[in-house]
């Protein structure tokens, strides 16, 4: 018999899931981390998790890996694999691949050797974790710097170098916590292929970021989460479409004019946001937002299709949390 | 890239030994500067100690100044290097260096992880424990041929200083807190354990004192290995003490630790 669980939308195969995760509750002191958190990943699927600092992101991906303990509530459910993370977190571990939000390698070493002694780990052969080391150089494309130490490393090498630690076992499910935060363009673009290479093999992939051109890029779905909350999920495109206006207008220096933008707005039916000098138009119609912008100095405005930051700072709000 | 592979965790041995090579391997990648220092110190003390001042001294015990002392700094070099390991190196790595967090990302548990630091730790106060046995027989101060055994007393030493320090550690917020560690109980230790004098003429209350303390035992056991005719069987009860002392402390820096990595 096949058992179905209930995905975002409609139902999957059981088999088909590689994480599920039912009423996870995270407590630290008096702050709910994690707050009745429902998700599943399918296999092969990459899942973004989108949120502010303190959104409770990190601490869901340890609670996958048992580095987190969550708390004990009746009804909580988790299953990686069908692995429970407090009784078979080496088996989770030994089948997946953990980039921390961190980089913490062994910087006197050079780059084969922190390969080789997380191949230790896994307690792969020294034979097999040397054409390990050179095939995830390869693809990492670090080949050159074997034999340079970690500390001569660019951040970018050493973000590099650490995912292609968390391959040396072949994983088939592969999380990342934030991987490209602090990253230049090349390289994030170089991370992201990777992993959309991956995920082409058939990796399963759960990423945690705050960028959304990321979640853009090369996530199947994403969770927007805020306060340790679910807030949205869904593709991104579908988020898009479905939550939030086609355009935006933003006029700068809006408290210098006279002008009273809210009631402008409210007589023509767009969405308006204020946060500190900057007003916000929403509008489907880029024509209604255009001609409001005719009647401005024309660098005090921009007009363009709204994005996935605009949809989460939507749902999230604008002011800053006590961990930012 | 084949995804499809059974999962494997490695034993337990393994895992544990997994964490050992790595702490070697980081420790070997300052060699020289690693290697030269466990030399210079016990050549430094025994000069100014065991020729210096020992040249005032009487022979007891059956044996010279200098080699009471030589058999005696065997194992509070161990004692010394196993408590700054498990101390600041420990702290560095959980808190500033995040070096267990990339360790438990691997198929590794946190009973691994610290039972192969303690073991690690019990490595280096070997080869400390070596390394001014190595002085000591070519300075021709240690001649008898079982004191190499002595270096087994510097692993135990080892061991033990990691396993309590790490619960120590287990405690601490803040790294200037070791201070009073190292100030407050390792120093006296140092003094009132037989490694500088024999504590069988002190006071009763001291005497008692000395034998609560955990490196007596561990000196009185290098110390036998060093002279002829040193093994008897008393000994016996400083192995016992030693082993429950490890056990104890092992257990709790396990427990404890176990808090500050998963929460």
């Amino acid at each position: 018999m096949i058992e179905y669980v209930k995905y975002w939308k409609g139902d999957i195969k059981l088999d088909d899931v590689e994480i599920l995760v039912r009423n996870l509750n995270k407590t630290y002191g008096n702050i709910k981390a994690v707050d009745s958190l429902d998700f599943l990943v399918k296999r092969t699927e990459c899942l973004g998790l989108l949120g502010p600092n303190g959104a409770g992101k990190s601490t869901t991906m340890k609670t996958i890996y048992g580095v987190s303990v969550p708390d004990e509530c009746q009804d909580t459910d988790i299953s990686i694999f069908g692995f429970h993370p407090r009784k078979d977190a080496l088996k989770i571990k030994a089948l997946a691949g953990i980039v921390p939000q961190q980089d913490n390698l062994d910087s006197e070493l050079n780059v084969k050797d922190n390969l080789a002694i997380y191949a230790k780990f896994y307690g792969i052969s020294a034979q097999l974790a040397r054409t390990r080391i050179e095939e995830l150089l390869s693809f990492m494309e670090l080949q050159d710097k074997a034999k340079a130490r970690v500390q001569e490393l660019s951040g970018g090498m050493q973000r590099r170098l650490t995912i292609a630690r968390a391959l040396i076992n072949n994983p088939r499910l592969l999380i990342l916590d934030e991987p490209t935060t602090g990253l230049d363009p090349q390289v994030r673009h170089l991370i992201w292929n990777k992993i959309r290479e991956l995920q082409e093999k058939g990796v399963t992939i759960l990423l945690s970021t705050h960028y959304m051109e990321e979640a853009f890029q090369i996530c199947n779905r994403i969770i927007i989460m805020d306060k340790g909350k679910k807030i949205l999920e869904g593709p991104p495109r579908e988020l898009l479409a479905g939550s939030i206006e086609k355009y935006v207008m933003e006029i700068h220096s809006a408290q210098r004019g006279t002008r009273d933008y809210q009631s402008y707005c409210t007589e023509y039916g767009l969405r308006y946001e204020c946060f500190q000098d900057t007003v916000f138009i929403y509008s489907n119609e880029a024509v209604a937002l255009s001609v409001l912008g005719d009647q401005l100095p024309e660098h005090d405005y921009h007009i363009r299709p709204a994005n996935l930051e605009d949809l989460f700072l939507k749902v999230t709000g604008r002011s800053l949390n006590e961990l930012q | 890239m084949n995804c499809n592979k059974a999962y494997q965790v490695p034993p337990w041995w393994k895992r544990v030994g997994s964490v050992w090579y790595r702490h070697v391997r980081v420790y070997n990648a300052n060699f020289f500067s690693n290697t030269i220092t466990p030399f210079l110190e016990p050549l430094i003390l025994l000069t100014a100690l065991g020729i210096g001042l020992g040249s005032y001294l009487e022979d007891f015990e059956g044996m010279n100044y200098v080699l009471f002392l030589a058999s005696g700094l065997i194992v509070t070099t161990a004692m010394f290097t196993a408590a700054y390991e498990c101390t600041f190196g420990t702290f560095i790595r959980l808190e500033f260096d995040k070096v267990y967090d990339g360790i438990l990302g691997a198929p590794i548990s946190t009973d691994d992880l610290i039972i192969g630091e303690i073991l690690f730790a019990g490595t280096k106060g070997f080869f400390f424990a070596f390394a001014v046995l190595i002085v000591g027989w070519l300075t021709g101060i240690i001649t008898y041929p079982l004191s190499i055994m002595a270096a087994g007393a510097g692993f135990l030493c080892g061991v033990m200083f990691a396993a309590i320090s790490m619960f120590i550690t287990s405690a601490v917020n803040n790294i200037n807190h070791f201070n009073f560690y190292f100030t407050g109980l390792l120093s006296p230790m140092f003094f009132f354990s037989g490694v500088v004098f024999p504590i069988d003429n002190l006071p009763a209350a001291l005497r008692y004192f000395a034998e609560m303390l955990p490196l007596t035992h561990v000196v009185r056991i290098s110390r036998a290995f060093c002279v002829p005719g040193g093994l008897k069987i008393e000994l016996f009860l400083d192995l016992l003490y030693i082993a429950v002392f490890i056990l104890f402390f092992g257990y709790l820096a396990v427990k404890k630790l176990k808090r500050r990595l998963i929460y």
